[in-house]
């Protein structure tokens, strides 16, 4: 027991960090769903994060009120921002929401009540682990459910063509924000999330870099299935911890391994049909069949 | 993870485990030596193993030899309070050295003070930090202590009347810098002729040069990182914009004077160590750190050496029992009690009131050296 409580004290901020990550991915495995490559995710994180420490720190709202409002809050700004933004595709969209990031960004910056550069600290730890696998837990199975209805069935038609969607009556414009708003309802619990096991957040940290970063654990993880991102996140954030032990290499010996999943599994590690693929092979070997 | 790696691993994790000997002093030390606040980071890590060294030769603390669990925290905040846990929970350290970064001590040292760690960072200018609570230490003198000193030495030696502000808006230790200044020339009553801004990369400061020189000021105050200083003098006298500057904590790097060359003649920077001051501890330790390292230390190489000279004379003060608790707290009573003149010159520690009222944790109490440029060079300002 005394061994568990040491392992808890020493890494649960990791295991928090494991699960915010998990929490990102989703975000914009749901976007991506949609056929729509984002990059607003960070910023919206950002968002969540910024009202809710201030909700926090200066009104004292009770935190799931707070959790609730840092959802909120990038929702609002995503259904006014999607509307425009959304009728660009594919590289042109990952360029204006990459400028709505660093708007975003500056505007954090310039504020007074955000603590401009210096950012927020003194933010106090509220965040705790069954706050973070309850939501988790939530977001899985509501987009477990999601991918089945009628709506996933749209966002799926829409990635893979969307004039034939729009053929077929389904409301392309309506389906793209509602997948954008809701990526963003996940990327703001996020970041209120992670305001509140850390400490301090400054602007910083909500930057190209970090949209950069849920994109790499989304993509790594594979977009098949919700079981992708999820691992995605899992093994960017544990990596570098684990490879620790080799002090000044770890990043180098980091990267190589990026590398080689991007070359050899291109689709990303959970790719559920190669899985399958797999499986039947092991299968019909075993059993002696040709 | 495969059979090999986890041998390797219990390898490793045994071979610690016996170094570890009992009468070994574990330090922790959480230093960012990778990412952009490496340049930094490595110095301080350097220092920190200059002083230990020299200190085991010596024959350790009453017979104990140091140990520096040295990890790297990148810079960041996450990483921060990952590599503080660890060295407090696993580690089992008596004391943490760092992090690097303000943002990093924001994140990590509330961590390092509900365990009842001392926290110690040697480069944590940003106002408060010590605040967070009794356990948090820094040796690193604030903007606050320094920059009321160069100011006002370089209105006495000038005779400035009015200044002009210019400041980096997009960056936390830049923006900390202009908010003392914008105190300190106001506790002093110097009128402010214009506040102009810039961010982090701009390499064109003309439109803000061309209005701070219309407003005819006495000195321009700058603050800023070296490397945008050096353009933003180099384009002033382009201008003709005659009037000195005035630095902060930024403008001590040799990075100054690269693209600078002579532009900044007249500069007053102050700092919290003086490359050439004549003290023996000082001259010891530059020589020393030469010698080792191959390289001219900088401030934060001195300020670690200090700071791990410091901890030195407490653990020297307290009964080491092997109790980790214990041991933590025996240290965390002795340190406040040190003083003693190193690299940096004399010194002490301060205690500072935490938000709540309370006594908090305990900032540096020294007296900077005040430097002007000459010839391209950091010199000394004596008073002529």
């Amino acid at each position: 027991m005394e061994a568990f409580a040491d392992f808890w004290a020493t890494y649960s901020t990791l295991i928090f960090t494991v699960g915010i990550h998990a929490l990102l991915a989703l975000s914009l495995w749901l976007t991506l769903s949609c056929g729509l490559l984002s990059l607003a995710n960070a910023a919206f994180m950002g968002i969540g994060a910024y009202t809710a420490a201030l909700l926090t720190l200066h009104l004292h709202w009770p935190f799931p009120m707070v959790l609730v409002a840092g959802a909120l809050a990038p929702a609002a700004v995503a259904l006014v921002i999607g509307a425009p933004t959304l009728r660009l595709s594919g590289v042109y969209l990952a360029m204006a929401t990459l400028a709505f990031g660093e708007v975003t960004r500056i505007l954090v910056l310039n504020l007074e009540i955000t603590g401009g550069p210096e950012g927020l600290n003194g933010i106090p730890l509220l965040t705790t682990w069954w706050h973070i696998l309850l939501i988790l837990a939530a977001a899985g199975f509501a987009l477990a459910r999601l991918r089945r209805s009628r709506m996933g069935r749209a966002f799926e038609a829409i990635r893979e063509d969307e004039v034939a969607a729009r053929m077929m009556g389904i409301d392309v414009e309506g389906h793209k924000l509602a997948a954008f708003t809701l990526g963003a309802i996940l990327a703001g619990l996020a970041g209120a999330l992670n305001a509140h096991s850390t400490f301090f957040i400054s602007p910083r940290e909500y930057g190209f870099e970090n949209a950069v970063d849920i994109l790499t654990m989304t993509i790594l993880g594979g977009i098949s299935s919700l079981i992708g991102p999820v691992l995605g996140a899992t093994i960017l954030t544990l990596l570098p911890e684990l490879l620790r032990f080799l002090h000044a290499y770890r990043l180098a010996v980091n990267g190589l391994i990026l590398i080689g999943v991007v070359l050899f599994l291109p689709t990303g590690l959970w790719d559920s049909r190669r899985l399958r693929q797999l499986v039947g092979a092991w299968r019909t070997r075993r059993e002696g069949k040709p | 993870m495969n059979r090999a790696t986890k041998h390797l691993l219990f390898a490793a994790a045994s071979l610690l485990a016996v170094s570890a000997v009992a009468g070994d002093l574990k330090i922790g030390i959480a230093e960012a030596l990778t990412g952009g606040a490496a340049q930094y980071g490595v110095p301080i890590r350097n220092g920190f193993q200059l002083a230990a060294d020299e200190i085991n030769a010596k024959g350790g603390i009453n017979g104990n030899k140091l140990v520096l669990v040295v990890e790297d925290e990148q810079g960041k905040k996450e990483e921060a309070i990952n590599v503080f846990k660890k060295l407090i929970f696993q580690d089992k350290v008596l004391m943490i050295f760092g992090p690097t970064l303000s943002n990093s001590m924001f994140a990590a040292g509330p961590v390092a003070n509900a365990a009842k760690v001392v926290a110690f960072g040697t480069s944590n200018t940003a106002n408060g930090i010590s605040e967070m609570g009794p356990y948090i230490f820094r040796n690193s003198v604030m903007e606050s202590d320094v920059l009321p000193v160069t100011v006002s030495t370089a209105v006495k030696h000038y005779k400035i009347k009015k200044v002009a502000v210019i400041y980096g808006n997009d960056d936390a230790f830049t923006k900390s810098g202009y908010d003392v200044f914008k105190k300190v020339l106001e506790d002093q009553k110097i009128p402010v002729t214009t506040t102009e801004t810039y961010v982090k990369g701009d390499v064109d400061f003309k439109a803000q040069l061309t209005k701070i020189k219309a407003t005819n000021p006495d000195a321009v105050i700058c603050s800023g990182l070296a490397e945008e200083a050096a353009t933003l003098m180099v384009q002033a006298r382009g201008l003709g914009l005659k009037a000195p500057f005035i630095g902060g904590n930024g403008f001590n790097s040799p990075k100054l004077f690269e693209v600078s060359k002579t532009a900044g003649e007249g500069t007053f920077v102050g700092s919290p160590w003086a490359n050439t001051n004549p003290t023996p501890a000082n001259q010891h330790f530059v020589a020393a750190y030469k010698q080792k390292y191959g390289a001219e230390p900088n401030q934060f190489a001195a300020q670690a050496y200090d700071a791990m000279t410091i901890a030195a004379a407490a653990l020297k003060s307290i009964k080491v029992t092997g109790n980790v608790a214990n041991d933590r707290e025996a240290l965390h009573g002795a340190l406040p009690k040190v003083s003693l003149s190193g690299a940096t010159g004399p010194f002490k520690f301060r205690q500072s009131v935490g938000k709540d009222g309370k006594p908090a944790g305990y900032d540096a109490d020294q007296k900077p050296f005040i430097y002007v440029i000459r010839d391209g060079k950091f010199v000394l300002f004596t008073g002529k």
